[in-house]
């Protein structure tokens, strides 16, 4: 891991924020944030809730610009750049709480995922050939996600574990190049954290990936570099080695006593 | 949707081939009065609950929307009233379903990016608009209305001669059915569904979302402008009240009865509606009291069944399934549309 660690070092980052804040009226959720994640990398976000990572992650997706600082993106400027054109250049991402179409079938919340980065939104007729096509690329994603066994089943019928799989299938779609995952691991059982980290393990190299997760089991055995953030800003930054030898991380959120666990 | 994607197109076919033999078995009344009314107005009820069920746009300007097919059709061709343009009356059908399909992009784009109640009261207003825009315009329309419109000749004479138009009714009826089941398992029609559950989500997977809204909102005029059109063969007439604040409650009720959440359900609705309609006028005690009635019939469905008539008829087989042990799964590859 180190290795690849030192390599992600020299290349040019794929994600660079510069002074990025958001204010909400009076509340300032995020605030000057500089931030730089390169290719390949697996990046976690860290911090005790109301410390702005979800803002962070919206103003990164385009759910709203930022009111302040700029962000690129594999070298474009897309600070005000709408969420619906970001998906062109490789960025997708999850949601804290599930985002899926309820009145539709796993495979049909996949085929949807498809379509939107491969194109043809509009199309009003069925191509058998094409459809064929994507309609069986989401069946391997469904295949990677572990429910191949449901791809008939209506979303609102599956249980709340499995709607989190379909959470992260979603950001599969259309061999992203950035993938954000916000709280993947939650209200997971144990044994669903186990699988969703061995997922998360065993995704391509191509693919970079940011990650909020309060599961520190997740957290820091999938991420090789950690942002931590409190109160809108970054406080620090490190391996997880170093982010679980910080005295300012256990303070602020960790907690003695589940350092001492460890 | 419960029901296999082959149960449900057998029921159809079912209720199609007995529908197209009644003429052999039912009065020319009934044919007329009943059948044929139901079938056009079962397509702008279709039309309401294809942006409701499947984009959540529930529309209350479908009704103006198949007036302006209407009152373009009785402007251009032959009538007591309007342009007295005299057109052929193929040239009004085509006016009048381009005209509506255009107004219905037009009032689409303004209403796309709201959602939920404020999406009702901006289609509400575009309906009063177009009330009042027909009444007030006496060159086009007035309150009076436009009488006497040509209708081309392979309609006939619907009050003597009924089989014509109900077949033409029968037919268009089917088409506009077979599209819409068509075009919601087409990626159009998927992704309006995925707009209906997380717009947001679509957002981000690329989709513009307004686009989508406003191309199915005129997907919609259009429907409901063939239903206009019908409307003006079957009726010789249009006039502002027939699109009026009181012809959109009437087509929501029947949207409501027939079942909000399945295409089909149109029909139904406006088959229950006209019947009531028609016959309670003959029951003494019960005298103008249509109204009160249908009424009462709205609310013990929509308490009973929010999904209409058809939702009690899933309900009940789904019960009868779960009773004899076959399991409440779905059958692998079938649609799931909507599982009210």
């Amino acid at each position: 891991m180190a290795v690849a660690a030192r390599t992600a070092e020299s290349a040019e980052p794929i994600l660079r924020l510069r002074g990025v804040g958001r204010r909400f009226g009076g509340l300032e959720a995020v605030r000057d944030v500089d931030l730089d994640v390169r290719p390949g990398e697996r990046r976690a976000i860290l911090g005790p809730n109301g410390a702005g990572k979800t803002t962070l992650f919206n103003v990164v997706a385009g759910e709203f610009p930022p009111t302040s600082g700029t962000i690129e993106l594999f070298n474009h400027d897309v600070t005000f750049m709408p969420a619906r054109m970001r998906v062109g250049l490789g960025l997708t991402r999850t949601y804290q709480t599930s985002r899926l179409f309820l009145g539709l079938s796993v495979e049909d919340n996949l085929y949807l995922a498809l379509v939107g980065v491969e194109g043809g939104h509009l199309r009003p007729v069925r191509l058998p050939g094409r459809d064929g096509t994507l309609r069986s690329q989401a069946r391997e994603i469904a295949e990677r996600i572990r429910l191949q066994d449901q791809l008939g089943a209506p979303v609102r019928n599956l249980s709340h574990g499995e709607q989190r799989q379909l959470e992260v299938g979603m950001a599969l779609a259309g061999e992203p190049r950035l993938m954000m995952l916000d709280e993947p691991a939650a209200g997971l059982s144990r044994a669903e954290r186990v699988q969703l980290t061995e997922m998360l393990l065993g995704l391509e190299r191509e693919i970079t990936l940011i990650l909020i997760e309060h599961d520190m089991d997740v957290a820091l055995t999938v991420a090789e570099y950690v942002t931590m953030m409190h109160d809108g800003a970054v406080i620090v930054e490190g391996t997880p080695a170093e982010i679980r030898a910080n005295q300012l991380v256990h303070d602020l959120y960790l907690g003695r006593g589940h350092y001492e666990r460890r | 949707m419960i029901a296999g994607a082959r149960g449900r197109s057998g029921l159809a076919i079912v209720f199609i081939g007995l529908l197209a033999a009644s003429p052999l078995f039912v009065s020319d009344f009934f044919l007329s009065a009943i059948l044929t009314k139901t079938l056009w107005l079962g397509i702008v009820a279709a039309s309401l609950i294809f942006l409701s069920g499947y984009g959540n746009m529930i529309s209350l300007a479908q009704t103006g929307l198949y007036g302006v097919a209407g009152f373009v059709l009785g402007n251009v061709v032959a009538a007591d009233g309007g342009l007295k343009v005299a057109w052929d009356p193929w040239v009004g059908v085509i006016l009048g379903l381009v005209v509506a399909t255009v107004v219905g992009l037009v009032f689409g784009a303004v209403a796309s990016r709201s959602e939920g109640i404020y999406f009702l009261m901006l289609t509400l207003a575009f309906g009063i608009l177009l009330f009042y825009f027909w009444g007030q315009v006496t060159q086009l329309s007035g309150f009076g209305g436009i009488n006497s419109i040509q209708a081309p000749g392979i309609v006939s004479k619907p009050r003597t001669d009924p089989d014509n138009l109900f077949y033409i009714c029968l037919v268009v009826s089917v088409a506009v059915y077979a599209l819409i089941r068509y075009i919601v398992r087409t990626p159009f029609g998927i992704a309006l569904q995925g707009i209906r559950d997380e717009p947001t989500r679509m957002r981000a997977l690329g989709y513009n979302v307004a686009l989508h809204r406003t191309l199915a909102f005129g997907l919609g005029a259009f429907l409901a402008g063939i239903s206009g059109i019908l409307s003006v063969w079957w009726n010789t007439r249009i006039d502002p009240g027939s699109v009026g604040l009181g012809r959109t409650i009437d087509v929501l009720v029947i949207a409501i009865i027939g079942g909000i959440f399945w295409i089909e359900g149109g029909w139904l609705g406006a088959f229950v509606f006209t019947a009531i309609d028609t016959y309670s006028r003959n029951i003494d005690w019960l005298g103008p009291r249509f109204n009160t009635l249908i009424g009462v019939i709205f609310l013990v469905i929509v308490l009973v069944s929010p999904g209409g008539l058809i939702g009690i008829w899933e309900s009940a087989r789904g019960l009868a399934r779960r009773r004899s042990g076959a399991g409440a799964g779905l059958p692998p590859g079938a649609p799931a549309e909507r599982s009210g």
